[in-house]
C-alpha cells in the first residue's frame, strides 16, 4: 500500500512503502549528511552522520536504516542533531591521520595549489598549470624567480633527501613555457558589473587585486607614482634576478583583462581622494614600503652613504648604473635587499663588496641560494659585525666605517640569538660607499586627504602601517581596503600577492552587497595535528632523488645585469616533478568527509588521543588502500560483496584498531579481487584510490558524459580530463546500467586516450616507408585505386567500435559510391548471416530481476561483461535467483558466484542433447510451439536422427547431468540463458534458441536469451548494414535511394584487389596472425583506419587517422539494440573519420552533406530501419543445425583498444 | 541399584579447576577399597555455586557439606564418615568470623536464602545423565505441552508468569514469543544465547554445565509455542565443558526421541545444533549473534526489523538466553501463578547472580526477586573480607553501573535497579570495598567495552576509546578540570548514537561512578590524589618512625630504592620508587605509609 504519511520538520510528506527516512528526505530535497550510505547497498548505519530525531524515540536514529511508517514525526536538524553530527565528525577525524593538502600549499601565504600544478607540469599541461597558479597568484613568472619559497621549506621531500622540491623553478619553467607557446593562458572574466575600483600602486599587491577584481567583472584603474609598474619588483630587485621585460609581460597579462594603469601619478599629490570618491565605488591602497630605514649610526648623512633601496631605485629610475669601478662598497644587513645590493655593487664595478652583518650566516634571513651565488661572485662577508659610526672626511664624504665585533647571546622574540657587542673590539674599515639594507618603512602622506572625505576613519597602526582588519583588509573607511607592505610592513612578494587577492575578495564582497568576511576557511585535516613528521617515516617510503640544479651563468660572466638563473631544461623539469611526494589527498575535491567537516566547522584536535597509523598499500596495480583515511563506512567491503560478489575486502580487528584489508591475503592482488574499481568509486574519502601511472593531482577536472567503448552492455561513463589529459573514469547511471556501476575496462582502460603515439595524420607508404601525407593526397590515391579495379574487387571491413554514423557512411561509401556489396567485419567474418538475429529474443536487462534462474553458457560474465554480472549478482543476493554456469574453461571464476556449474567439452552437443531429451521425452511446450513457431516437425525429424549417447559423450558430461541441467531449466517458470558470442558457435546459438522454443521460454518478460557481444557497437555492424546479407526491404531502400543493385558476397579473397579495414586489427588480434597477415599481403592495396600503428596498419598502403568517439560524437547500439547517443566533447586531434568518409564519397561523385550526427542517424534509420520486418506477428522458426565450429578467430573483439587493456591486465595482474 | 548414600562431588568449572576430579577419583578408589562401592555412589554434579570453597562435596541424604577438600583428605574422610559414621568437622564450613562449623548445607547462610528455579537441579544430578534429569521430573513439562496445551496456552502461561528476559534486557518473554509466533514465515528459528561475555559472570555456563536438559526442554517448549523446527545454541568456544555437556545432552535427547522427527510420537519435529562463537562480546547482541551464525563478521544491524520478524537468514527468530530457557519447564510444570507469586509487582520469579569481587562467599546464587542487595552481599555473600568496608556493587557487567553502599537497601527488581543507573544485566555482581578506586573501576569496564566494540559505529569505536583515554589521564594525575564535562558529554552522545546495546550502554560504568563518586574523580583531578589509594602513579610510599630497620623492604624493592643501615630507619628514594607496593605488603610493622 503506497502513500505513507510522514511529517518532516513539521511538514507533511508522502512516502512509499519500504522507503527509509533518508530516501524520502533526499527525494524531497531535504539535505541529510551521510558517509556510509550508498543507495546501491543495503542500509548499514555506521557513520552516524545521518541521525534524525523521531518523536517517541529516546535516542537519535540513523535515517539511512530507519524505515518510514505512518504518522512518523521526524526532525532532520536541530541543536542536538547538529551537535551529534559534529561530534561524530570530530571523532572520525581524531583518528584520521591524513593530509587534505600538502604542506607546501598550506605554508604558501597565497595558498597556491603546488601539488596540483606540479602534476599538470608533469603532463606537459603548462597553460593549465599557469591557470591553476593564477587562481591564487597572478604573477607566477615573477614569483618563479624571486619568491622566498616558504613552500620549499615546508616540502616533505626535505625529510627524504634534505632538499625540498624545486617548486619555484618549476613554476618559472611552466610560466616561461606558457609565454613561449604564443597562446598564453588567459582567464575567463565574468560579465561587466559596472562597478569601478581605484587601486593605488602598481606593485604586486595592487596588480594582484586588480587581476582578481577584473575576473569578477569590475573595472579597475591603477594609479602609479612611478613611470613603470611592478613597484618593488622593478625598483627594488635588480635585473639580473628579475628582468624588466618579464615584469612587463606579467603586467600586460593583467591589463589585457581591462585594467588601466595611470603612470606618474602620485596619489595625494597628482590625484586626490575627492576624485576617487566621485569616480569609483571602492579603493584599494597598496602603496608599499618605499622608504629605507635608517641605520641609526652617527653621521650616516655623509656623502656616499645611502639606503640600499634608494641605490637600487635610482639605477632603475635613471636607467644608469652607479659607477663603482675600483671602489669599496659595504652593504649593511643580511636580508634579500642586502643581497641585491652587494651583488649589484659588484656589477657596478666595485673592487670589493662587503656584507656587514651583526649575526652569523645561520641567522641571515636572505635566501641561501642568494648567499651562495653572492659568494661565488666574490662578495666578502663580515659576520658578527655591527656599524657604529660613519667617519667623514673634511668634505663630508664617507671615509670609513667604525664597526664593532659581536657575539651571540640569548634568543630574542624571533627565536634568533641576539647579538651582543664585544667590549673594546672596535675597528675601522675604509669604504667608498655604504648601502644600508636593514629595512623599509611605509610612507603614507595622504592620510588627511582621505579622512576629509570618509565616513569612517582611515588610520595607521602603531607600526606606522595602514590599519586594516587582518581578516578582510577593510580599513576603518568601509569603501577603502589596503594590502601589501603598506599593511604588513616590509614583507615578501608572496605575502603581498596573498594580501592583494584577499583585499580584492573583500572588496568584491563589498561591491556586491555581501557581508565583507574575506576568505571563508575550509576544513583541512593535517598529519601535523597528530604528530611532528619524522624522517624515518619518509626515508623508508620513498627513494632518494636529488634536486635538479638550476643552470646559472658562470660567475665570471656576471659583471653585468643579465639574468643569472637560466631556467630548467625540459628533462630537468620533468625529473623535478617526480620528486613531489604528493602529500595532499587525491580526493581533495571530492571528499565527503572534508565537505561535512567544513560545513560543521570541525576542530580536528578536539578529541585528540591515540590514533592508527598505516602504510599505504600499493600492492595492487590499479587500486591503492590508505587506511589512514578510512572511516570504516565499509562501502568498499559491501560493494565488493553485495554487488561485485567478489568479497575481496573485509574488516580486520575490533574497536579502534579495526581496518579494511584484503580478505584472506596480504595483497588485494592475491585475493578474489576482480579489479573493477567499484571500491574506488564508492569510497567517500580518499582511502581507496586509483593507483595511477601518473601524478593524480588532484585538480578540478572537466567532465565528459559518454558511452563506454569496450563491451556491448553500453554503459554510460563519465570521463574526467584537464586540458585533454584524461585522469579518471566513473560509472554513470544510464538505462543500460541504472546503478551507474563500472568494470575494469571502463575504470582503468581510459589511458589510451592520453597515448601520444596516436596517429593523427594520413600516412602513405612509399617504397616501404611511411610518409605523412595530406588528406587530399590520401584521398586521391584511394580514389585512383578504386577506379582502377572492378567494383566487386573492392572490399570493406569495419569493426564494432565505430559509431553507427561511421558504419553507415562506410556502407554508403561501399554500396553507393564503389558499388560493391563486399562489406563485413572480421569479428563476424563468414558467419554474419547466422549471428544477425542474436538480439532478437533478448530479455531486457531491466527485466532480469524477474527471472527465476539464469544459465550462463560460455559466458565469463564477471570478466567480459562485468556490469551485467554485477546486476545479476546483486539480484541474486536480494531475490535468490538461481545461477548455473556451463563452461569449457578448466577453472571458471564464475563457479564461485553460481549455485551450480558444469564443465563441458562441447556447448553444441550439450544443448543438442538437452533438445533431444525434450523432444524424445515429450517435455515440449506444445501450446507455445503450436501457437508461436514454425518448422517444428522438420526440426524434430532432423534432431531425432541423432544418437543421444553420442551427443552426451561429445558434450563431456553424463546424461544424468544433462537431464539435471535440463530439469532445472524447464521447471523454472522464468529461465534466462546468457551466452557470449565469442565463446559459442553460431550453430550452438541456434540450438540455444531451439531449446528456448521447445520449452516455451521465449518472448515472455523474463524468459529468453541474452546474447553478449565483444564490442560496444557490434550490434551496429548489423544495424548499419556492414554485412553482405541484407533483408529484401533494406535492399529495396538502397536501390531506391542509392541505386544500389545487390551482388553476391565475395567468397574468395583472391578476387579482392582493394581492401579497406576500418577500426579493426585482425592481424594483431588473431589466433593465426601469420595466416591473416599472409592473406592481407596477397591483396594489392590496403587502407587502414585506426588510432595506433597496429599490426594490421603496418601492412597497409594508406593509413587514415581514426576518431575517438568523444571527438566525433554519435551513437552506439548495445547488444539489446538500444541506441545510446553521445556528444562531441573534445577538439579532435585529426580530421574526423566521418568527414573523411564523406570526402571520399564526394570525390567518388556522390554528393553527400549531413549537418549533424543526428542527420546521419536519421538517414540510416530511413534506409536500414524501414526494411527490417517487425516481428510482432511473425512466428519464430526452428533452425536445423550442424556440429560445426565457426567461432571468430579473433581475440579482444578484433580491436586494438581491448587488446591494449587485456595486455595490461594480463601483465599487471599476473599472480 | 539402590545406594544408601550419594556423594555429590561438584564438577563445576571452579571446583574442577581446584581439583575436584582428583578428589572424586580418590573417593571412588577409597570407597572401593573399603568395599563400600555397593552402598555409596559418587556422583559428579554441576556447579553448587559456593565456588569460593571448592572443591565441594555434599553427602546425601544427610545434607552434610564438605569444603576445600584435597585428595589427601579423602582417606580420612571415608574412614571417619562412611565407615565409622562420624562426620568430619574440620572439613566442614565455618562462616568468617565465627568459630563453630556448620554441618549441613541447608543451614549455611549462603544456601538457605536462595530460591532455586533455574538452578533447581544443581548439585542434585549428574549433568551427563539424561535419566538423572528425567528422574527429577525432567521433560514432564514437554509432555504436558505436547499433550495438553495449545501454542496459545503455552504463550499465555509464560505471559502470565511474568517471566522477563534474563539476558539483561528484561523484555517480557511471553510477549516476545507471541510476536514471533504471529510473524509470517514458513520457517522460524529458536536460538539460545549462551554467549555470556561479561567479565566475572558465569551463570549461563554454570546452568549448561549442571543442567543442560533444562535448557533443551525450555527450547523445545518455545519451539512448539512459536512453531519453529530448528534451533541453535550459540555458545562461546571458551566454554569447553559446557559445550561437551550440551553435546552429550543433545545426543541423549535425540536417542530418547526428545529431539528430531516426530517427538514423543506427537508429530512435532525439532532439532538443535550448537554454533560455537569465537568469543566476541558483541555477539551477545542479538543482531550481531545472528550475523555470526550466518558466518559473517559479528556486527550488529539496526533494529527494527527485530529478529522476531526478520532474524536468522531473514526468517522470524526467537532468541532467549540460557537462564530464561531454563525457567520455562518449571513454569509449565508448576504453573504460572506459582512463578508469579515470587518476586515484586513487575519482576517475577528468581534471578541468578554470580557474586564476585571483595566478598567472602564468591559464587553463584539464585535469589527471589525483591531481595535487597544487602541481603545478597551480607547474608548470602558473607560480607566483605578482612574487615574492610563495603563500598559499592557493580551490577550488569560492562553495560551496568556501580551502586553505592548507601543504596544497599535497593531491591532486586528490574525497575529498582535501573533507577540507580545500573542494570540487572545478565547477573554479574562485583562487590567492591574501600580500597577500590571508582575511577579505576570505570576505566576497567570501559577498557573492556572499547576493545570489544565491533568497530562499526563511529561513537562506539572512537568515542569509547577517547573516554578511556580521559580516564587513563585522570588516573595518572593528568586530568584536567573540564575532563568530567567532556566525559559526560561524550557519554551522552555515545548512548544516543550507537546501533547496539554495547555502545548504548558502554558509558554506564562511567556515568554511575560519576553520579555517586564524583568526589573521587575530583580528587584525582584537583588534588592529584586517589582516595582509595589504588592508582599507583598518584601514590607515595614513605617510611615512618615505626621502622625497626629489619631490611625486609629493601630486599623486596625491585629498583633498590630503599636504603638504610641495619636496625635503623630506612629511607625510600622517591626518584627510584616505581610504586609497586612490594615494601608496603612485606612490612610487618606498619612502618610504610601509603599516601
Amino acid at each position: 500500500m503506497d502513500g505513507i504519511k510522514v511529517y518532516i520538520n513539521g511538514k507533511e510528506f508522502e512516502g512509499k512503502t519500504g522507503e527509509t527516512v533518508l530516501e524520502l528526505c533526499r527525494r524531497n530535497g531535504i539535505e541529510i549528511p551521510t558517509l556510509c550510505h550508498d543507495e546501491r547497498l543495503k542500509p548499514y548505519s555506521s557513520c552516524f552522520l545521518c541521525v534524525v530525531e523521531i518523536e517517541g524515540m529516546r535516542t537519535l536514529q540513523p535515517s539511512c536504516s530507519t524505515k518510514i511508517r505512518n504518522d512518523l514525526k521526524i526532525v532532520t536538524t536541530n541543536e542536538r542533531i547538529k551537535k551529534s553530527r559534529k561530534t561524530a565528525l570530530e571523532l572520525l577525524l581524531s583518528n584520521h591521520y591524513a593530509d587534505c593538502l600538502a604542506p607546501c600549499s598550506l605554508r604558501c601565504p597565497a595558498g597556491v595549489d603546488v601539488q596540483g600544478y606540479i602534476a599538470l607540469i608533469e603532463k606537459g599541461l603548462y597553460s593549465e598549470a599557469v591557470g591553476l597558479i593564477k587562481e591564487k597568484n597572478p604573477l607566477p613568472a615573477i614569483c618563479g624567480r624571486v619568491c622566498v619559497r616558504p613552500c620549499e621549506v615546508a616540502c616533505r621531500r626535505n625529510l627524504v633527501d634534505e632538499n625540498g622540491v624545486g617548486i619555484d623553478y618549476l613554476k618559472r619553467y611552466t610560466t616561461d613555457k606558457d609565454f613561449e607557446s604564443g597562446n598564453k593562458f588567459m582567464p575567463v572574466t565574468k560579465p561587466d558589473t559596472g562597478k569601478k575600483v581605484c587601486v593605488i600602486g602598481a606593485g604586486p599587491a595592487g596588480l594582484t587585486s586588480a587581476y582578481y577584481l577584473s575576473l569578477e567583472g569590475h573595472h579597475v584603474d591603477i594609479i602609479e607614482a612611478n613611470p613603470h609598474g611592478g613597484g618593488m619588483l622593478r625598483y627594488g630587485i635588480p635585473e639580473y634576478r628579475l628582468p624588466n621585460d618579464l615584469i612587463q609581460k606579467e603586467i600586460d597579462s593583467i591589463t589585457e583583462l581591462g585594467t588601466k594603469i595611470y603612470y606618474g601619478k602620485k596619489f595625494g599629490k597628482d590625484l586626490n581622494y575627492d576624485h576617487v570618491k566621485k569616480n569609483y565605488d571602492a579603493m584599494i591602497t597598496t602603496v608599499g614600503c618605499q622608504k629605507g630605514a635608517s641605520m641609526r649610526v652617527e653621521d650616516e648623512d655623509a656623502e656616499g652613504v645611502l639606503s640600499g633601496i634608494d641605490y637600487l631605485r635610482t639605477m632603475e629610475l635613471t636607467g644608469k648604473k652607479f659607477d663603482f669601478k675600483g671602489k669599496k662598497v659595504a652593504t649593511i644587513g643580511g636580508g634579500n635587499t642586502a643581497m641585491d645590493c652587494c651583488r649589484s655593487a659588484l656589477r657596478c664595478g666595485a673592487s670589493e663588496s662587503y656584507i656587514i652583518y651583526r649575526r652569523t650566516e645561520n641567522e641571515m634571513p636572505a635566501n641561501p641560494i642568494e648567499i651562495h651565488e653572492s659568494k661565488l661572485e666574490g662578495v666578502q662577508y663580515m659576520f658578527l659585525t655591527a656599524p657604529l659610526k660613519v667617519n667623514k672626511d673634511a668634505n663630508g664624504r664617507l671615509k670609513s666605517l667604525r664597526c664593532i665585533k659581536m657575539e651571540l647571546g640569548e634568543p630574542d622574540k624571533s627565536g634568533r640569538r641576539s647579538p651582543v657587542p664585544i667590549k673594546d673590539s672596535e675597528f675601522d674599515i675604509e669604504l667608498d660607499y655604504i648601502l644600508g639594507a636593514i629595512g623599509q618603512k611605509t610612507d603614507v602622506d595622504f592620510l588627511e586627504n582621505i579622512n576629509k572625505n570618509t565616513e569612517g576613519e582611515f588610520k595607521l597602526n602603531k607600526y606606522g602601517d595602514i590599519d586594516a582588519d587582518p581578516k578582510t583588509l577593510q580599513t576603518g573607511a568601509k569603501n577603502i581596503f589596503a594590502a601589501g607592505d603598506a599593511v604588513t610592513g616590509a614583507a615578501t612578494l608572496i605575502e603581498a600577492i596573498a594580501q592583494g587577492r584577499l583585499a580584492a575578495k573583500s572588496c568584491h564582497q563589498y561591491l556586491t552587497g555581501q557581508a565583507v568576511v574575506g576568505e571563508c576557511g575550509e576544513f583541512v585535516s593535517k598529519r601535523d595535528n597528530f604528530e611532528e613528521q619524522d624522517k624515518k617515516d619518509y626515508i623508508n617510503e620513498y627513494y632518494t632523488q636529488l634536486r635538479e640544479e638550476m643552470p646559472v651563468l658562470p660567475p665570471e660572466m656576471r659583471r653585468n645585469f643579465n639574468e643569472v638563473e637560466l631556467g630548467y631544461s625540459c628533462d630537468q623539469a620533468h625529473n623535478e616533478t617526480a620528486r613531489c611526494l604528493e602529500c595532499g589527498c587525491e580526493a581533495y575535491f571530492t571528499c565527503d568527509l572534508k565537505k561535512y567537516s567544513t560545513e560543521y566547522e570541525i576542530n580536528q584536535k578536539k578529541y585528540g588521543g591515540s590514533f592508527q597509523k598505516f602504510s599505504v598499500d600499493y600492492s595492487h596495480p590499479f587500486i591503492e588502500i590508505d587506511n589512514n583515511k578510512c572511516i570504516l563506512c565499509s562501502r568498499c567491503v559491501r560493494v565488493c560483496k553485495e554487488i561485485v560478489g567478489a568479497g575481496a575486502l573485509g574488516l580486520v580487528n575490533r574497536g579502534i584498531k579495526t581496518f579494511v584489508a584484503p580478505s584472506l591475503g596480504s595483497s588485494l592482488k592475491d585475493s578474489t579481487c576482480e579489479s573493477c574499481g567499484m571500491c574506488i568509486d564508492t569510497c567517500p574519502t580518499g582511502a581507496i584510490n586509483e593507483n595511477k601511472p601518473f601524478k593524480p593531482g588532484p585538480f578540478v577536472t572537466e567532465k565528459i558524459e559518454t558511452v563506454c567503448n569496450y563491451c556491448s552492455i553500453g554503459c554510460g561513463i563519465t570521463l574526467h580530463h584537464k586540458g585533454g589529459y584524461f585522469i579518471k573514469a566513473e560509472g554513470r547511471k544510464t538505462p543500460a546500467n541504472p546503478d551507474g556501476n563500472i568494470c575494469k575496462y571502463a575504470k582503468f582502460g581510459y589511458k589510451y586516450l592520453n597515448d601520444s603515439s596516436r596517429i593523427t595524420k594520413p600516412m602513405i607508404k612509399k617504397n616501404g616507408e611511411w610518409k605523412e601525407a595530406s588528406y587530399g593526397e590520401a584521398y586521391d590515391l584511394i580514389v585512383q585505386k578504386i577506379k582502377a579495379v572492378k567494383p566487386e574487387e573492392n572490399s570493406f571491413m569495419a569493426g564494432g567500435r565505430l559509431t553507427n554514423e561511421e558504419l553507415f557512411l562506410t556502407s554508403r561509401l561501399a554500396r553507393q559510391a564503389v558499388k560493391t556489396n563486399n562489406l563485413s567485419s572480421f569479428l563476424y567474418h563468414g558467419r554474419e548471416c547466422a549471428m544477425k538475429y542474436n538480439w532478437f529474443a533478448n530479455v531486457p536487462f531491466e527485466d532480469i530481476d524477474k527471472a527465476g534462474a539464469i544459465y550462463f553458457i560460455g559466458c565469463e560474465i564477471d570478466k567480459d561483461n562485468a556490469v551485467l554480472g554485477f546486476r545479476i549478482n546483486s539480484l541474486k543476493q536480494d531475490k535468490n535467483i538461481k545461477l548455473v554456469n556451463i563452461h569449457k574453461a578448466d577453472d571458471s571464476s564464475m563457479n564461485r558466484k553460481c549455485d551450480c556449474s558444469a564443465k563441458v567439452d562441447s556447448y553444441y552437443n550439450l544443448v543438442r542433447a538437452m533438445n533431444f531429451i525434450v523432444v524424445k521425452d515429450n517435455l515440449i511446450n506444445k501450446l507455445f510451439i503450436d501457437g508461436n513457431t514454425e518448422r517444428f516437425e522438420e526440426y524434430k525429424a532432423d534432431l531425432l536422427k541423432a544418437d543421444l549417447s553420442e551427443l552426451v559423450k561429445k558434450s563431456g558430461v553424463t546424461e544424468e547431468k544433462v537431464r539435471k541441467i535440463l530439469g532445472h531449466y524447464n521447471e523454472e517458470q522464468n529461465s534466462v540463458i546468457i551466452f557470449n558470442e565469442k565463446n559459442v558457435s553460431s550453430q550452438t546459438i541456434k540450438e540455444i534458441f531451439n531449446l528456448a522454443l521447445l520449452t516455451g521460454k521465449l518472448g515472455k518478460t523474463a524468459s529468453g536469451v541474452i546474447a553478449l557481444k565483444e564490442k560496444n557497437n557490434a550490434q551496429g555492424i548489423f544495424d548499419m548494414g556492414i554485412t553482405c546479407c541484407l533483408e529484401d526491404g533494406v535492399q529495396a531502400n538502397m536501390k531506391q535511394a542509392w541505386g544500389f543493385e545487390k551482388s553476391e558476397c565475395k567468397k574468395s579473397h583472391g578476387d579482392i584487389k582493394n581492401l579497406f579495414i576500418f577500426g579493426e586489427d585482425p592481424v594483431g588480434c588473431s589466433d593465426k596472425a601469420k595466416d591473416v597477415s599472409d592473406m592481407l599481403k596477397g591483396i594489392s592495396f590496403k587502407v587502414v583506419s585506426d588510432y595506433f600503428m597496429t599490426e594490421t596498419a603496418k601492412l597497409a598502403d594508406v593509413i587514415l587517422p581514426a576518431s575517438f568517439p568523444i571527438e566525433t560524437g554519435g551513437s552506439f547500439s548495445n547488444t539489446q539494440k538500444k541506441i545510446a547517443v553521445f556528444e562531441t566533447s573534445v577538439t579532435p586531434k585529426s580530421e574526423l573519420f566521418k568527414d573523411q568518409l564523406i570526402a571520399l564519397l564526394n570525390k567518388l561523385g556522390v554528393a553527400v552533406s549531413y549537418k549533424s550526427n543526428a542527420d546521419i542517424l536519421a538517414d540510416a534509420i530511413k534506409i536500414m530501419g524501414d526494411g527490417i520486418c517487425s516481428c510482432d506477428d511473425c512466428k519464430y522458426e526452428f533452425e536445423i543445425t550442424q556440429d560445426k565450429c565457426d567461432r571468430s578467430g579473433l581475440k579482444h573483439g578484433g580491436d586494438i583498444l581491448i587488446k591494449i587493456a587485456d595486455d595490461e591486465f594480463a601483465e599487471k595482474l599476473k599472480k | 541399584m539402590e545406594f544408601r548414600t550419594h556423594i555429590m562431588v561438584c564438577a563445576g568449572t571452579a571446583c574442577v579447576s581446584c581439583g575436584s576430579f582428583n578428589v572424586k577419583k580418590v573417593l571412588e578408589e577409597e570407597i572401593k577399597k573399603r568395599g563400600l562401592d555397593k552402598e555409596i555412589l559418587v556422583v559428579a554434579t554441576g556447579c553448587q555455586g559456593f565456588c569460593a570453597q571448592g572443591p565441594i562435596v555434599v553427602v546425601q541424604p544427610d545434607d552434610i557439606f564438605y569444603q576445600l577438600l584435597t585428595p589427601e583428605d579423602v582417606p580420612f574422610l571415608v574412614e571417619e564418615h562412611f565407615l565409622k559414621g562420624r562426620p568430619v568437622k574440620k572439613m566442614m564450613y565455618t562462616p568468617p568470623g565465627e568459630k563453630t562449623e556448620i554441618p549441613t548445607m541447608s543451614e549455611i547462610g549462603f544456601f538457605n536464602k536462595q530460591r532455586l528455579i533455574a538452578l533447581r537441579n544443581k548439585g542434585l544430578i549428574d549433568a551427563e545423565q539424561i535419566d538423572d534429569y528425567i528422574g527429577r521430573n525432567g521433560y514432564n513439562a514437554l509432555i504436558k505441552v505436547l499433550t495438553e496445551m495449545t501454542q496459545d496456552d503455552v504463550i499465555k502461561s509464560i505471559k502470565d508468569s511474568g517471566l522477563r528476559g534474563r539476558g539483561g534486557g528484561g523484555f517480557p518473554t511471553g510477549l516476545k514469543w507471541e510476536i514471533c509466533k504471529n510473524s509470517k514465515g514458513d520457517l522460524k528459528y529458536i536460538i539460545c544465547n549462551a554467549d555470556e561475555g561479561d567479565p566475572g559472570a558465569y551463570m549461563d555456563r554454570s546452568i549448561i554445565e549442571s543442567d543442560p536438559h533444562s535448557v533443551i526442554e525450555g527450547m523445545l517448549i518455545g519451539a512448539i509455542a512459536i512453531g519453529a523446527h530448528e534451533g541453535v545454541v550459540y555458545i562461546r568456544t571458551e566454554y569447553p565443558l559446557a559445550i561437551k555437556r550440551l553435546e552429550t545432552a543433545i545426543e541423549q535427547a535425540r536417542e530418547y526421541g526428545l529431539l528430531g522427527k516426530d517427538i514423543l510420537g506427537k508429530g512435532f519435529d525439532f532439532d538443535l545444533r550448537i554454533k560455537q562463537g569465537a568469543g566476541a562480546f558483541v555477539c551477545g547482541e542479538e543482531t550481531a549473534l545472528l550475523a555470526s551464525i550466518e558466518g559473517k563478521r559479528g556486527m550488529p544491524n539496526k533494529r527494527p526489523p527485530f529478529p522476531a520478524e526478520s532474524g536468522l537468514w531473514g526468517k522470524p527468530t526467537n532468541i532467549n538466553n540460557v537462564e530464561t530457557w531454563a525457567n520455562i519447564p518449571w513454569i509449565i510444570l508448576n504453573g504460572a501463578d506459582r512463578f508469579a507469586s515470587i518476586g515484586t509487582e513487575k519482576s517475577k520469579g528468581t534471578k541468578v547472580f554470580s557474586l564476585v569481587g571483595k566478598i567472602n562467599n564468591t559464587g553463584l546464587v539464585e535469589v527471589p526477586m525483591g531481595i535487597t542487595l544487602k541481603e545478597i552481599i551480607f547474608d548470602i555473600g558473607g560480607g566483605v573480607p578482612n574487615g574492610k568496608k563495603f563500598k559499592a556493587v557493580q551490577m550488569g557487567g560492562p553495560s551496568g553501573g556501580c551502586i553505592p553502599a548507601e543504596l544497599g537497601d535497593t531491591i532486586i527488581d528490574y525497575d529498582s535497579v535501573n533507577a540507580t543507573g545500573a542494570i540487572m544485566g545478565s547477573g554479574g555482581m562485583v562487590v567492591m570495598d574501600e580500597t577500590t578506586c571508582m575511577v579505576d573501576v570505570a576505566k576497567y569496564f570501559l577498557n573492556f567495552t572499547q576493545a570489544e566494540s565491533c568497530g562499526k559505529c563511529t561513537f562506539c569505536r572512537i568515542g569509547t576509546k577517547r573516554m578511556l583515554e580521559i580516564l587513563q589521564r585522570i588516573c595518572e594525575g593528568k586530568g584536567e578540570e573540564e575532563d568530567i564535562e567532556k566525559l559526560q558529554e561524550l557519554a551522552a552522545q555515545i548512548k544516543d548514537s550507537s546501533l547496539c546495546g554495547l555502545g548504548q550502554t558502554a558509558p554506564n560504568p562511567v556515568l554511575t561512578t560519576l553520579k555517586y563518586f564524583r568526589h573521587e574523580y575530583e580528587a584525582h583531578i584537583r588534588d592529584k590524589k586517589c582516595p582509595a589509594k589504588s592508582c599507583k602513579t598518584l601514590l607515595t610510599f614513605e617510611i615512618n618512625d615505626k621502622c625497626i630497620g629489619c631490611g625486609a623492604c629493601a630486599r623486596v624493592c625491585p629498583t633498590k630504592a630503599i636504603t638504610g643501615e641495619k636496625k635503623k630507619k630506612h629511607l625510600i628514594d622517591q626518584a627510584k620508587c616505581i610504586k609497586c607496593g612490594a615494601c608496603f605488603d612485606i612490612c610487618k610493622f606498619s612502618s610504610i605509609d601509603k599516601n
